[in-house]
């Protein structure tokens, strides 16, 4: 089951055929993480059919709790243009984020000052989530915000939480605490 | 169960500097609404001597649920009134439907087929009650127009809101640490950037950790001012994810808080925060404890950015029309959220204005 969070209207996940494809890698990512050890959380910034970002959490290595995996793809994106000489707001404004946890409040409001059109992701991040689950800043009122963008969820969203859960209960072995958070593992 | 709290005593010094500004808090909607009434029965009591035995029938029949606020009975406003107390018998809603429920009703309406003995007992009228318990003095006293209710204080938010939180000395602070952020976002003004600028302090030493203007005009769009802020404190600890080599006045210092305690970081919070949380699970959480001042309020990317970084205060000068900490949003007060901070505006508001009309 899926739903277009920023419309508000439920409706069944019918993912395009790219977007069957983005969203295959980005799990494939987040399973290559649990198994290091890292937070499960796979992302993929596409353009033109072509990957330019894929972040992961880097929280632990750069001390900054702001550098969850959507902002380390957003600058990755951010060097593929000025390699390239591109106008990075032309870039962003067909660029299609594809993630397997809602983006939290912070990345949400990022992507939408970045006009990124869409974004695609899999289970809902209660504790953080910004497309809908505690903001919804896709759809809100926001006039100086950037633009207002479409969300796709539910792809494979129980095995993304399954995989979160995993990842929880090896951190913590009191049990899982609920988080479906965008965090630094301690693990090196 | 104290109505009136004894006159509190004002700790801070009273001889006043004058400054321009006022330290104004900025509280959850649920501390800063407007106090919102329900509608009741209420009926005089004739003969004082019947009020216990009324309250505990009257209660059993009509349990004020979820209004444990609410004192049952009232002393009579008026000297000259012909009865000395009041008590509430019911909510209107628990005995009508909405369609009649501004009637009169007499005490046999009330009571007519149950087991009370409603000798001592005047005629009912109609009273507002208030609906919430009052968080706040000045909730407290509005509610307190309508019908007594018991208030536990929060001595903190009620310095906060009228200007007594924080002493001339921390005033004369603020302002030193708001000039700073002021002066750095005009350097950053001679780089191209907005004309927003960012200090982060750590309270408990009065040092500065990291200064910042806003470099979002740079090649990446996202460094507002706060998430430079909030980078330049992981680079005094050894870490950080971009460079400002760029940008000379954003600086940081470098620090090593391993000698810090626990006890050092969790300073109290006007909204009664647990931060034990923070630092026991060994992630970098790393603005634990600290201030941020920055020229305007943060939007909701930074407000989100602070929370991840467990922020402990913010004070900023003027709103944003898209403003994260009050305007749009409270995020700092956001239910759902793991960490709260307290969030304080109107710092050096005029100056911090005059950036924005340039
Ligand atoms: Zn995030
Ligand atoms: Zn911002």
């Amino acid at each position: 089951m899926g739903s277009e969070a920023a419309g508000g209207n439920e409706a069944a996940f019918q993912p395009s055929a790219g977007e069957h494809k983005w969203m295959q890698r980005a799990f494939e990512m987040a399973k290559e993480a649990l198994q290091n050890g890292e937070v499960p959380v796979g992302c993929l910034m596409v353009y033109n059919d072509e990957i330019l970002g894929q972040g992961r959490n880097e929280v632990n290595e750069t001390k900054n709790a702001t550098r969850h995996a959507e902002m380390v793809a957003i600058d990755q994106v951010l060097e593929w243009c000025h390699q390239n000489g591109r106008d990075h707001a032309g870039v962003f404004q067909r660029t299609v984020l594809y993630v397997t946890v809602e983006p939290c409040i912070m990345c949400a409001s990022a992507l939408r000052l970045l006009k990124i059109p869409l974004v695609v992701y899999g289970c809902r991040n209660d504790r953080f989530g910004g497309c809908g689950s505690v903001l919804n800043i896709p759809a809100d009122e926001l006039q100086n915000t950037g633009n207002p963008f479409k969300c796709i969820s539910g792809y494979r969203a129980e095995e993304a939480v399954e995989m979160l859960k995993t990842f929880y209960k090896q951190e913590n072995p009191n049990g899982f605490r609920g988080a479906v958070a965008v965090r630094g593992s301690q693990k090196k | 169960h104290y109505i009136m709290g004894p006159q509190h005593k004002r700790r801070k010094t009273e001889e006043t500097v004058p400054f321009a500004w006022e330290v104004i808090p900025v509280l959850s909607d649920e501390k800063s609404q407007d106090v919102k009434l329900l509608t009741a029965y209420a009926a005089p009591i004739m003969n004082k001597k019947e009020t216990s035995r009324l309250v505990k029938e009257v209660a059993a029949l009509y349990p004020l649920s979820g209004l444990q606020h609410l004192k049952r009975v009232r002393a009579c406003e008026e000297k000259s009134s012909p009865h000395p107390l009041e008590i509430i018998l019911c909510l209107v809603s628990n005995v009508k439907d909405h369609s009649d429920a501004d009637t009169v009703v007499s005490l046999s309406d009330l009571f007519s087929d149950r087991n009370i003995d409603c000798s001592g007992l005047g005629e009912p009228f109609l009273v507002q009650v208030p609906a919430h318990p009052p968080l706040t003095r000045p909730q407290f006293e509005k509610a307190s127009c309508h019908w007594p209710t018991s208030f536990h204080e929060d001595k903190q938010v009620t310095e906060a809101l009228t200007g007594q939180l924080f002493s001339t000395e921390e005033k004369a602070k603020m302002q030193g640490y708001m000039e700073k952020a002021i002066r750095t976002a005009k350097e950053g003004e001679n780089k191209g950037m907005e004309l927003v600028g960012a200090v982060l302090v750590d309270p408990n030493t009065d040092g500065v950790l990291a200064v910042a203007h806003d470099c979002r005009n740079s090649s990446n769009p996202l460094l507002h001012a706060v998430m430079v802020c909030i980078d330049l404190v992981a680079h005094g600890q050894g870490g950080g994810a971009y460079t400002y080599k760029d940008y000379p006045a954003c600086t940081f210092a470098v620090m090593d808080r391993s000698h810090c305690t626990l006890a050092e970081k969790c300073l109290i919070s006007i909204d009664r925060e647990d931060c034990s949380e923070s630092e026991d699970s060994g992630l970098p959480y790393i603005c634990t404890g600290y201030d941020l001042y920055v020229t305007r309020e943060p939007c909701v990317m930074c407000a989100m950015a602070l929370v991840h970084s467990r922020i402990h205060r913010v004070f900023y000068g003027i709103s944003s029309p898209d403003g994260a900490l009050g305007t749009k949003y409270k995020i700092h007060t956001h239910t759902d959220l793991n960490h709260h901070y307290d969030v304080f505006k109107g710092i050096m508001e005029r100056e911090c204005q005059q950036l924005f009309l340039k």
